[in-house]
């Protein structure tokens, strides 16, 4: 009886009428998003292209060509002067990895919510900590420390180091956070106190995950470490500057070149030491 | 004179939370190898981690060689805790660390921060840890990490870690719950030999009531956190069991 009733229900013109009008809602609703974001999308382009670009500097697409033909070229003159500043930009990002690991420490001891001493106060201290560094970019601290500490390398290193912070502590906290508690309990329940019990039973269940996310960190902040230059911390960066400064088009490409190298190199260190310990 | 005098204790994780254990008494003597049954769920593991102060009870008392368990704190109570021994179901290893320095665990609460780091354990604590590894049958394997032995063998680091700590008592954990029925049988005859041998009593979570009737000389029954039952092995029967079981049937 109660399978019946819907079925004869079905076919009356009021339902199909009703279905239809709902469907054709629905269509408007659809046509009026599109035509708004289609303004939108109008609108941006027109003030930050249209209006912004000085057009008649540009020229002709030939000479935008052109304009972008003279970084086909490689100044091989300027490859011995890039060795010391790629090395630079190299160890500006291990230290800075390294400070930045060391940063880590109370960051993670206080952001892990099962460790964290006291909580109200320790873990919003911790979780800011890691926000800060994260949502500011590098270029900017690394201004900060460039006006801090002066032009060069160590800029750089505080730099890194800081903005390392939030990524790695974040990841660490999080690994000790998951954690299987049986040798917590375990270690507790022979006496240990509280560094015995991180000491055995939390670090060696995290350290894989923590070694993998300082690696991965380590990558990233060579990529980082080679545009610090562009702001006075040091590298690579700063020769590229030069370059670009005096119109040297061709020393532009090679100092890419260089960046690309070591970024290169770095990716596939990293690729084998995380393999490694993972 | 009893070792271990536990009264009306009681417990709750949450205040204001179900009582898990709802009034336990029971004593257990320098020479008993102490059952405690029950459904899953009755407050064993509980009532054990009470003992050693894993869990903190809510009230009643319990005295360990006479001294009051419940109103320690600090290094009174990982005293307390290197004196007991536990073993754990899921063996509750280091599986990143070798065999002996898991066993060798079972010493932190004698050992310093500075040795912790260095993990520069002093001779005859490894003497110690070689003749408990032979004595468990792992003589072999002292240089594996833990994750590489089978679950029997893990359960046998388990107790060279839980005598490491020279203990007083031994909590047992469902020692066996993880192990097949003929590796269990083993672990639980290497535990009363070992236990015999050094003079630790223990008290033992235990599921399975056959081997709690084979090894133990006393029983607990728990049913929802109230003790059914509590005497001799001997005066154990069915009508008993299936009255402390009941919920399960159910």
């Amino acid at each position: 009886m109660s399978n019946s009733a819907p079925s004869s229900e079905m076919g009356k013109t009021s339902v199909v009428d009703a279905l239809l009008a709902e469907r054709r809602r629905q269509r408007g609703i659809h046509l009026v998003i599109v035509i708004v974001l289609t303004l939108l999308v109008a609108w941006s382009v027109d003030v930050t292209v249209i209006q912004d670009t000085d057009w008649e500097r540009m020229g002709s697409l030939a000479e935008v060509l052109k304009s972008a033909g003279r970084f086909v070229s490689v100044d091989w003159a300027l490859f011995p002067k890039l060795v010391e500043p790629a090395l630079e930009t190299f160890m500006i990002a291990c230290l800075g990895t390294l400070l930045g690991v060391i940063i880590c420490v109370p960051a993670v001891w206080f952001g892990a919510l099962n460790i964290t001493p006291f909580k109200p106060v320790t873990y919003p201290l911790a979780r800011l900590m890691m926000t800060l560094s994260r949502s500011i970019h590098e270029i900017v601290w690394a201004l900060f420390f460039v006006a801090v500490v002066g032009l060069g390398a160590m800029a750089g290193i505080f730099a890194l180091a800081v903005r390392s912070v939030g990524f790695i502590a974040k990841m660490s906290a999080e690994a000790i956070e998951d954690i299987d508690p049986g040798p917590v309990e375990a270690i507790r329940a022979v006496g240990g106190n509280g560094f015995q019990v991180l000491l055995y039973a939390i670090l060696p269940q995290v350290l894989p995950q923590v070694l993998g996310v300082i690696i991965f960190e380590w990558e990233i902040n060579i990529r980082r470490s080679a545009v610090l230059g562009l702001v006075g911390a040091g590298g690579l960066g700063l020769v590229f500057f030069r370059q670009m400064n005096t119109f040297n088009f061709p020393g532009v490409t090679t100092v890419i070149l260089a960046i690309l190298a070591i970024i290169l190199v770095g990716e596939v260190v990293s690729y084998f030491l995380r393999k490694e310990v993972i | 004179m009893p070792i271990l005098e536990v009264r009306d204790l009681r417990a709750r994780y949450t205040s204001g939370g179900p009582e898990i254990l709802k009034g336990i008494s029971f004593d257990v003597e320098a020479d008993d190898f102490f059952a405690i049954i029950g459904p899953s769920g009755a407050g064993k593991s509980t009532l054990i981690r009470c003992i050693n102060r894993l869990v903190a009870p809510s009230s009643g008392s319990i005295h360990f060689y006479g001294d009051d368990v419940i109103a320690l704190s600090g290094r009174e109570l990982r005293a307390l805790r290197r004196d007991i021994g536990m073993i754990f179901q899921e063996f509750n290893l280091i599986n990143r660390m070798s065999v002996m320095d898991n066993v060798l665990s079972g010493r932190l609460g004698y050992t310093g921060n500075l040795r912790t780091l260095f993990r520069a354990f002093p001779r005859e604590d490894i003497k110690h840890a070689l003749e408990l590894l032979h004595r468990v049958g792992l003589e072999d394997h002292v240089d594996k990490r833990a994750d590489e032995l089978s679950g029997g063998q893990r359960q046998r680091v388990g107790i060279a870690r839980a005598l490491m700590q020279d203990p007083k008592l031994m909590l047992l954990d469902e020692p066996t719950s993880a192990l097949d029925p003929k590796i269990s049988r083993e672990v639980m005859g290497l535990i009363k030999s070992m236990a015999k041998e050094f003079g630790v009593p223990c008290l033992c979570n235990i599921h399975d009531v056959h081997l709690a009737m084979e090894f133990c000389n006393k029983i607990i029954g728990l049913q929802d956190g109230e003790k059914m039952f509590d005497g001799p092995t001997e005066r154990m029967d069915q009508e008993k069991l299936d009255e402390i079981y009941a919920m399960e049937v159910l």
